[in-house]
């Protein structure tokens, strides 16, 4: 039976974002958060694989300011306990400091695994790098970009999608997979799994408690600069019945230079 | 100052390089291949300004990411490149986090471009669902980059020396058991002057072929957002726009039941005129949009189809 390890990371809601007016920089601070959209397929198919084979699916989360609310988010789709790293000092990470922070709090509180899940890119960074780095941390395999998954005990076979097609591979466990949102729909929890997952441990754990030192927690990458990329449109809008609007379609095609040979 | 650059094809390879060449005055570029080259594939590295090609063993390729990171570390501490320089395909960003790691390097993934400033090697790239760039100061050397940048290959540089570099390290194994290649035709759509883009307002495969036939009759290749082609797979991959799909810039983008999602956006954003039809006055794409009509593409496809086959005859 599968020990699972999912991580989660929470995100500012880019699908909601606003960019300041005049300096273009992303008004982050007004801005809600959720899970980051992958994430959710990643647990998602951590629960559907214990649903068949059995076993455990933890969640790991670490980040500045992490919502209780959107752990227990997690806990109500199934997951059956979690671990959060929540620290200031995670505003300023990179793939590095994420993924050493993420390694600790699976080594030290998540206990044994035999495979850990992540979404391919996070919401925010969407830096495809922090599974593969957690692979490498704990010098196991991965496979990214799977959009299919069969648990068989000791390996794992999977469906990743590449530019030329679908590479089906197959490795030993443990292992760390990242999935992207064609591999399933994130069901939403029901009421009575909200009600019960009020019940289930949510463990918040200190620096101390993971022995992170300043070296592990200083980003080797450093952002200094984030700005809105902007186009102009001119925003015409034609509303009508259909056959107004068909044929408003076709006169601005043809002067767009549709039909053209 | 030396790069090293990395990636399964020679083209792409050499892109890479000369892309490095034409920001980093003074760089000296290596590339790595884990099979011979071809002699026309060391043309291209040398028309890029490759001075070496280091052959690393077709194992370590064969035994999949983790071992051809580890391949790359190697040769990168070995040969004391500043710069690990990869092409963003997706096995090359695993492969570049992998080595990052690895290198305990300072990475940053799909990047618009590599510059040189007073404070450090600075790279660009997307963030926030691609609606933002973001500036990541790399802090120190050697540090390693996955880039979507290219640039112009000369012909006639002169070809590269090809040296073999034997490595001791490895790293787990990934087995490989089949490729499933796509059914449909190679599709340029970097390059389509017209693009009929269709997105989940279609509520089956076959309403598909209404955009087919508007494609058809204004000339314009077929695109699609994410879930048509990844979780519907109505459309190839290659079809999908967006920031994880093609950047296209068509002089005309029309959006038939897409939303406009920022991930989405970040695709068609340069093309030059859009047009959409969507059910939702207050779907996203309305704003980034020339002209929006807000209708039912059921209702306005097929009577559009008529009105233009009688203005074009056909
Ligand atoms: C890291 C990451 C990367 C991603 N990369 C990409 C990417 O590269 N490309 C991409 O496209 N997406 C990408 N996505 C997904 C993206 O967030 C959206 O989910 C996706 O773009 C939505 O596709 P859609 O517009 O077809 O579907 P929906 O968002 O469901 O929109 C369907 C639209 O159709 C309209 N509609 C419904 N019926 C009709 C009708 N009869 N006539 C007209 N209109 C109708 C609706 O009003 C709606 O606006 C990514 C997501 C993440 C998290
Ligand atoms: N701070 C974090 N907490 C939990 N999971 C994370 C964190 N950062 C990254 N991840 C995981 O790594 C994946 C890829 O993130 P990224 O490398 O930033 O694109 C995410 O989808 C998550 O599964």
């Amino acid at each position: 039976m599968p020990n699972m390890v999912v991580c989660v990371k929470q995100t500012v809601d880019v699908y909601q974002l606003k960019p300041h007016p005049e300096t273009q920089a992303p008004l982050t601070s007004q801005a809600q958060f959720k899970n980051s959209d992958f994430d959710l397929n990643a647990l998602e198919e951590a629960i559907r694989i214990k649903e068949k084979h059995g076993g455990k699916v933890v969640v790991v989360s670490a980040g500045p300011d992490v919502k209780p609310l959107l752990v227990r988010e997690c806990l109500a789709m199934g997951a059956d306990e979690a671990y959060v790293f929540s620290d200031p000092v995670m505003a300023r990470a990179d793939g590095y400091v994420s993924a050493a922070v993420l390694s600790k709090l699976i080594e030290k509180k998540a206990g044994g695994w035999d495979l850990i899940l992540c979404g391919e890119a996070s919401l925010d960074e969407n830096a495809y790098q922090t599974g593969p780095r957690l692979a490498e941390l704990f010098n196991v395999p991965h496979v990214s970009y799977v959009n299919k998954l069969e648990w068989l005990g000791d390996r794992v076979k999977a469906w990743k999608s590449v530019e030329e097609g679908v590479r089906v591979v197959s490795c030993k466990t443990p292992a760390v997979v990242t999935v992207g949102l064609e591999i399933n729909t994130p069901r939403l929890p029901s009421l009575l799994m909200i009600r019960a997952a009020q019940k289930k441990p949510l463990n918040e754990v200190r620096r101390a408690e993971l022995e992170l030192t300043d070296e592990i927690l200083t980003p080797l990458a450093e952002v200094i600069e984030v700005k809105a990329l902007k186009t102009e449109r001119r925003r015409q809008v034609y509303e009508g019945k259909p056959e107004e609007l068909a044929d408003k379609l076709v006169e601005t095609i043809l002067a767009q230079g549709g039909g053209k040979r | 100052m030396k790069a090293l650059v990395f990636s399964e094809k020679a083209m792409q390879a050499a892109g890479v390089a000369a892309y490095l060449k034409s920001v980093l005055p003074g760089v000296e570029v290596s590339a790595a291949s884990f099979s011979e080259p071809s002699q026309d594939e060391l043309g291209l590295l040398g028309g890029a300004g490759v001075v070496k090609v280091w052959m690393l063993p077709q194992s370590a390729w064969a035994a999949g990411e983790p071992s051809a990171s580890a391949a790359l570390s190697e040769l990168v501490a070995k040969t004391e490149a500043e710069i690990l320089a990869v092409w963003a395909s997706k096995t090359g960003n695993e492969v570049a986090a992998r080595a990052a790691q690895r290198l305990k390097a300072p990475y940053a993934s799909e990047c618009v471009s590599v510059e040189k400033t007073s404070e450090g090697f600075v790279a660009k790239r997307l963030v926030l669902g691609g609606g933002y760039t973001s500036k990541v100061l790399l802090k120190h050397s050697p540090f390693v980059v996955s880039l979507k940048a290219s640039a112009e290959v000369g012909v006639g540089g002169q070809k590269p020396d090809v040296e073999k570099f034997n490595v001791s390290s490895s790293g787990p194994v990934i087995e490989f058991v089949e490729l499933i290649k796509p059914e449909s035709a190679h599709v340029e759509l970097e390059k389509a002057e017209a693009i009929v883009a269709v997105g989940r307002g279609f509520k089956k495969k076959e309403d598909l072929s209404m955009a087919e036939e508007l494609a058809r009759l204004i000339n314009a290749e077929i695109g699609c957002s994410r879930p048509i082609s990844g979780d519907l797979k109505w459309l190839s991959e290659e079809r999908h726009i967006g920031l994880s799909g093609k950047r296209v810039r068509p002089k005309l983008y029309i959006a038939l039941g897409i939303s406009g999602q920022v991930q989405h956006l970040v695709g068609m954003r340069d093309s030059r005129t859009v047009v959409s039809v969507n059910t939702d006055p207050n779907a996203p794409i309305a704003a980034e949009s020339d002209y929006f009509f807000v209708g039912d593409v059921y209702k306005i496809l097929p009577l559009a189809i008529t009105r233009l086959k009688e203005k074009l005859g056909s």
